[in-house]
């Protein structure tokens, strides 16, 4: 969450430019009502003086929030060019930070019983079936699909996306799987014992492994996707 | 323009996926464009007599909402380039195929195959109106039981309501020594009851369990007798006349080769 990092009012009077900080970066607030010059000015200040200390160290993005202000190419160009002359920030923006990304992790759908035939579980976030899932039977998640017993019907891990996404099952012999948007479908006939394997992407080919790799999996991947 | 075959029969169970998915292959056989169509929506077999269950991706319920294109829909056969199959949706109601949407549906298959197979799911409610809607022709299957004629004499009156063309009878599921003894109907009284020209019949056959477990047509084993009798309907439809499959001659080889020798 979007955490307020520095905006304190000096002397009763408001700031004209607010700064707050988010994870990726730095949200820069223009007061709507002020002169564009007033602005610049203040935030000449602020990137200048009275905050210098706080702003120096790596580069970051920065995202000016012009709120209905409508500026001209000129004060555009000058907006920019106070950015530039401070070093460390890069304008990323002018219309307020990207649009944010909420990576709580989401409740998880259990399902207790056999799932059967023409049954659907579409769920956002993680499924668990306690139980066999029939051919016929379908699960859609945005997150991973994990059955608990055989898994012979069609599943849809990371349906929104998410390529992290796995489908693992006690036995696995799946009519189809899918994985955000790779789709794999069974062999003709399963030749050996299903065991309790998990379907990951391995770039945008899928993979089956044996349930006991399911934990290195998922380091790999979170190191390669880290997200600050 | 193709031709819309629609496969009915009012009651469960009497093979009207087993012969649409046998005549769409024989057609096939026999050089035609064909398209197979499963219109029983959540209980969708057809795939699966087929063997092409996994994959499926967008179903006729897909088109119909225009959520995908129709040629996205059409699942190639594996045996045959010139065989499709439109699978019918499995988590849906059977309210979510609307007569309209498949009118239009057959309309544009019609021009892109020789020949479009219906199978209607059982019974005469709002999928079998669906079913048979955009069809330019029916084909009622039966099986030689009181039940099963009863049903498709309703059935014959339903379509005679629309204005299609007077049916073809299949009587599928024969068994000539059943016949014989009296314990089954007879064709002739069959056929007298529900006043249809014959289209085929079919001896009961243990090659067409087997094949419709495995995902493979029966028509495509050449020694059984099922197959055969499909493949003559299939040749029927294409306009030749062949004669009616005789079913003493059930006998197999050794038999046929001890009544030669006189041993009976």
């Amino acid at each position: 969450m979007a955490k307020s990092a520095k905006s304190t009012a000096s002397e009763g009077t408001r700031d004209l430019v607010m700064i707050k900080g988010i994870r990726n970066g730095l949200v820069f607030v223009l007061a709507d009502d002020a002169p564009f010059t007033d602005v610049l000015t203040e935030l000449e200040d602020k990137l200048q003086g009275s905050h210098q200390q706080l702003l120096s160290g790596s580069t970051l993005s920065a995202y000016i929030e012009k709120g209905s202000r409508d500026l001209s190419e000129d004060e555009e160009k000058a907006l920019r060019h106070v950015f530039a002359s401070q070093g460390e920030l890069i304008v990323s923006g002018l219309d307020g930070p990207p649009p944010f990304k909420d990576w709580r992790p989401k409740d998880p759908y259990v399902y207790k019983g056999t799932l059967r035939s023409g049954q659907l579980i579409e769920h956002d976030g993680d499924v668990v079936v306690i139980g066999d899932v029939n051919p016929g039977a379908h699960i859609i998640s945005s997150g991973d699909v994990f059955v608990m017993g055989r898994l012979r019907g069609s599943a849809h891990a990371g349906a929104s996306g998410n390529v992290m996404a796995v489908v693992a099952a006690a036995y696995f012999e799946p009519l189809q799987v899918r994985i955000a948007g790779v789709l794999r479908r069974s062999p003709e006939t399963y030749t050996q014992a299903a065991e309790m394997e998990f379907a990951y992407l391995e770039g945008d080919q899928m993979a089956v492994e044996k349930m006991s790799v399911l934990a290195q999996h998922r380091m790999r991947t979170r190191s390669s996707h880290a997200v600050i | 323009m193709g031709e819309a075959i629609v496969v009915t029969s009012g009651k469960g169970g009497v093979g009207k996926t087993t012969s649409s998915a046998n005549i769409g292959t024989a057609l096939a056989l026999l050089g035609k464009k064909v398209c197979l169509v499963d219109t029983d929506i959540g209980l969708r077999n057809l795939d699966v007599v087929m063997g092409l269950e996994n994959r499926i991706i967008f179903d006729i319920v897909d088109v119909a909402s225009g959520s995908c294109r129709l040629e996205q829909a059409l699942i190639k056969d594996k045996r045959f380039d010139q065989l499709l199959l439109l699978p019918a949706a499995q988590t849906k109601d059977k309210l979510a195929l609307s007569v309209d949407a498949m009118q239009t549906i057959i309309r544009n298959l019609k021009t892109q195959f020789d020949y479009i197979v219906i199978d209607c799911p059982a019974g005469i409610e709002h999928g079998f109106r669906v079913a048979i809607t955009g069809a330019d022709q029916a084909i009622v299957v039966t099986t030689p039981e009181q039940a099963a004629v009863r049903d498709a004499d309703r059935v014959i009156g339903l379509l005679e309501g629309v204005k299609l063309p007077p049916a073809k009878l299949i009587i599928n599921r024969i068994r000539p020594h059943m016949v014989k003894n009296g314990d089954m109907l007879d064709i002739d009284d069959i056929v007298g009851i529900l006043s249809l020209d014959l289209l085929g019949i079919v001896p009961d056959d243990e090659h067409v369990i087997r094949a419709a477990n495995q995902g493979e047509p029966t028509v495509l084993r050449p020694d059984s007798r099922a197959s055969l009798a499909y493949r003559n309907i299939a040749r029927r439809i294409l306009g030749d006349s062949v004669p009616l499959m005789n079913l003493d001659e059930e006998a197999g080889f050794f038999k046929r080769m001890r009544k030669l020798i006189g041993l009976r």
